[in-house]
């Protein structure tokens, strides 16, 4: 398994590296001069190029670049222009709280696709399949922006069951169960989609190896047919459901931004907005770099949990 | 023999919407019995098989009575048949690379079956597996129960599944071509276990197989299927000796039997396809080891050999579709590359070698196209030749492979392969996907060909008695080495070598008094 690991790590880091290459240059090339905006529209040509200096915006790019490569590899995040203080710390805050809604919204998502999955892969209940694929139609085409909104109306307006959004006055760890009920709606909001995709793949593969040849062989030796699902068929459905799982986490850190600023969630999606159309750059490039990083780490681990659930996999890499 | 029932199947009719593929099948399995239930593809002995344990899709209708005891199984609940299955009646299959969940270790999946019906604990559920793998002959079972498939050899694994299916013994086992996804050796060893399995428990079994081999080799009687009936039923020698229908005769006819045929020879004047040395590795699989082949002109070369030997890797070296790690390949004294027009290739699924998209002309044709040979009239009228070179009737062009029978689309395959005239044709277990009779009749076809336009031929078959009855010399092949070589009568029927002797022995003689008089010499040491 480690040496499993260590032949995937080179590409891991290749991939992290031509990302930071990209994330670079890609915020330089946006039009606008992030000098200018933080002088404000008064400021004479000397003032800019003051901060300009300041901010060593007037160094070459390929120097800039490695400035920032050098600070990101020591642990220096640098310094941001507009919002103010050490990046680090302003990431830190809100990484907290976006990483407890995305795990939750990812349990949510998993445990729906647990659940539903092997259930629409193996009914010949003609009303459960129906059911199902509306679930998974309107869970994978509506959008976080309309889910998020309904949610609000149905359970914090209308009801008054849930709070509506932001977070727990006393903080997150005062008391849990408060804690949930903050959370409950923008992680169920993040997890639909993300949930919708899941059970549908799940079911999908389940169904494929529900066509296997060794299903019938278990079905003609008297297994039930609960059994042949959960037991059997499920362990050679879930490599490509964990793999699915890897991809959408993508979705799930694209997703935080727009449920964070619907239930004013205050999380590093809140900080990539402000950073973006306050063109406070360092702030929005470290956080480009942080998902990216976030994503091939969940990447490298679906493929080590892959590798460890397909025996063939697992066994061929040792001898 | 005895006489008490295990199953008795009284008119039994199973439908597919308005296909019906049994009609009205009437026979019974005594204790300790062996039945045969043979017929070509489609004639209904699997389909009758999987009614008695309802493992048919839900689309297929199935009528009349299968009684298990006083159980009846037409009809019978999903719990009843569960149940059944596995406890009472259970079920080997075909291919063994498949029926096993390759993400489970063995011994979890027998566990799994045994906790289907008995109160077992999970270690007692392992303990139990241990016992069954040794019953079945796997070596150092305490260490293979904790093995993934994959591990496993294909006999092994067929031992596996037939474990599987003894795990809560059933007093009947029914198993479908349990033999024709392994190679000879490995068939004769199962087929012994299978034998010695109902001499000791006491289990019937009921053989499905279309191999009259097998049948000669272990059953004790036989109930012949053709188009959804049983046309005949008898003990095994009877059978064989005295059929009684003009279908079971045919049946017969059709089986290739080894040194049945004259000894033919040629005589070979110029080298149409010569190897010398050539090594192929795959990483560290060394597939074929510095092997020498030669083909004259207008000679019938067979290449034989069980699954892995590298038969095939040789066939794409000689089509020049591989090149060799070191050796030389020479077709009509050039690169096989460059005599591509002069070599013919014929694939051993006609189903999947043919584009279900062209029509059979434009299969047949490909070649004439590909290499500006003819269009046009000129075009079409060397393809209706070819087919009907292939006896397919003219109106088959517009077709398309699909709406054709696999023999038939192994005849467009070959006409296809014979489209540019080659000097050297190919032939890759070209029979191996298709039921007796029709082997029989594109065998005849071949032979035919190849007497009328006189091509040098490599065919390549794990079947000796196929190699046997089309040719002119025998190459036999273990492990990547040429192990004989030699006219075809003195390989098959005199062989020096001693794997060429144990494949020999292994092929099953469609016989039932041969076959025993075998089995008893062999039992008895020499000497």
């Amino acid at each position: 398994m480690t040496r499993y690991l260590l032949r995937r790590a080179p590409s891991a880091l290749i991939v992290l590296w031509l990302a930071s290459v990209l994330i670079f240059l890609v915020i330089r090339a946006i039009p606008g001069d992030a000098a200018a905006a933080m002088a404000g529209p008064d400021a004479s040509e000397e003032a800019i190029a003051a901060i300009r200096h300041d901010l060593g915006l007037d160094l070459p790019v390929f120097t800039q670049y490695l400035h920032w490569l050098g600070g990101l590899l020591s642990g220096d995040l640098g310094r941001s222009y507009l919002i103010g203080g050490d990046i680090a710390g302003l990431v830190g805050e809100g990484f907290a709280n976006t990483l407890t809604l995305t795990l939750a919204a990812l349990v949510i998502a998993v445990l729906v696709a647990l659940l539903l999955g092997p259930i629409w892969a193996a009914t010949t209940n003609r009303w459960v399949d129906r059911v199902l694929t509306g679930f998974h139609t309107a869970a994978v085409a509506l959008p976080p922006f309309v889910t998020g909104v309904v949610l609000i109306i149905v359970f914090g307006v209308f009801f008054r069951l849930l709070p509506t959004g932001g977070v727990p006055p006393k903080g997150m760890f005062d008391r849990l169960d408060i804690t949930a009920q903050y959370l409950v709606l923008p992680a169920v909001c993040l997890a639909l989609p993300v949930a919708g995709v899941l059970t549908g793949f799940l079911a999908e593969t389940l169904r494929g190896e529900l066509r296997q040849d060794y299903v019938t062989t278990v079905r003609a030796a008297g297994v039930k047919r609960r059994e042949i699902v959960v037991r059997h068929a499920m362990r050679g459905a879930l490599p490509v459901a964990i793999t699915t799982l890897g991809l959408q986490t993508g979705a799930l850190l694209g997703g935080a931004v727009l449920v964070e600023s619907i239930f004013s969630w205050p999380g590093l999606g809140l900080l990539v907005e402000q950073g973006i159309t306050r063109r406070d750059y360092p702030v929005v490039q470290v956080l480009l770099m942080l998902s990216v990083t976030v994503f091939v780490l969940v990447q490298l681990l679906t493929d080590v949990i892959h590798a460890y659930l397909d025996p063939r996999v697992r066994l061929g890499a040792q001898t | 023999m005895s006489t008490t029932e295990v199953l008795a199947v009284a008119g039994l009719r199973v439908s597919f919407g308005a296909v019906e593929a049994v009609r009205g099948v009437d026979l019974t399995i005594a204790e300790g019995e062996i039945l045969a239930l043979v017929g070509e593809s489609g004639s209904g002995k699997s389909v009758t098989a999987r009614a008695v344990l309802g493992l048919l899709p839900g689309t297929a209708s199935v009528s009349g009575s299968a009684r298990l005891g006083e159980q009846e199984l037409v009809g019978a609940s999903d719990e009843t048949l569960r149940q059944v299955r596995g406890q009472r009646i259970a079920m080997v299959f075909q291919e063994p690379a498949t029926a096993l969940n390759p993400v489970h270790t063995v011994g979890w999946q027998i566990a799994a079956v045994l906790r289907a019906h008995q109160p077992l604990s999970k270690a007692q559920a392992l303990g139990e597996a241990v016992r069954l793998l040794d019953l079945v002959g796997i070596p150092d079972p305490g260490e293979r129960v904790r093995h993934y498939p994959h591990q496993l050899s294909g006999g092994q694994k067929q031992r596996v599944v037939i474990a599987l299916a003894l795990a809560n013994n059933p007093r009947l086992i029914i198993a479908d071509e349990p033999t024709t996804a392994l190679d000879v050796t490995v068939q004769a060893e199962i087929l012994d276990l299978l034998r010695d399995l109902r001499d000791r428990l006491g289990t019937a079994i009921l053989l499905i197989t279309h191999n009259m081999g097998v049948v000669a080799d272990l059953a004790d009687r036989v109930a012949v299927m053709h188009r959804g009936e049983l046309v005949e039923q008898a003990p095994v020698e009877d059978l064989f000796a005295r059929p009684s229908r003009a279908y079971t005769r045919e049946l017969l006819a059709a089986v290739p039997r080894l040194g049945h045929r004259e000894p033919a020879a040629v005589a070979v004047d110029d080298v149409a396809l010569s190897l010398d040395q050539v090594v192929v590795r795959y990483k560290d699989f060394l597939a074929v080891d510095h092997v020498d082949l030669r083909v004259g002109q207008g000679e019938v070369v067979g290449l034989v050999g069980e699954s892995g030997s590298g038969k095939s890797t040789i066939g794409k070296v000689a089509a020049g579709l591989l090149r060799p790690e070191s050796g030389t390949v020479s077709v009509l004294g050039g690169a096989p590359a460059a005599a591509r027009r002069q070599i013919g290739f014929v694939f051993q699924d006609p189903g999947g070698s043919l584009n279900p998209r062209m029509s059979i002309e434009d299969c047949v044709g490909e070649p004439l196209r590909v290499h500006k040979v003819a269009r046009g009239a000129d075009y079409r009228a060397r393809v209706a030749a070819l087919l009907d070179s292939v006896r397919l009737p003219a109106s088959y062009a517009r077709r398309r492979p699909r709406e054709l029978s696999g023999g038939q689309r192994q005849r467009v395959g070959i006409a296809r392969a014979l489209a540019l005239r080659p000097t050297l044709l190919i032939a890759d277990e070209p029979t191996s996907a298709l039921d007796v009779s029709v082997q029989a009749a594109i065998l005849d076809l071949v032979t035919d060909l190849q007497q009328t336009h006189g091509f040098a031929c490599l065919f390549i078959s794990h079947d000796l008695a196929v190699v046997d009855s089309l040719a002119h010399r025998v190459t036999v092949l273990h492990r990547g080495k040429v192990i004989e070589e030699g006219p075809h009568h003195q390989v098959l029927r005199t062989p020096t070598a001693d794997y060429t002797r144990r494949l020999v022995n292994a092929v099953p003689i469609p016989d039932p008094v041969e076959q025993r008089t075998r089995r008893t010499r062999e039992a008895t040491p020499v000497g």
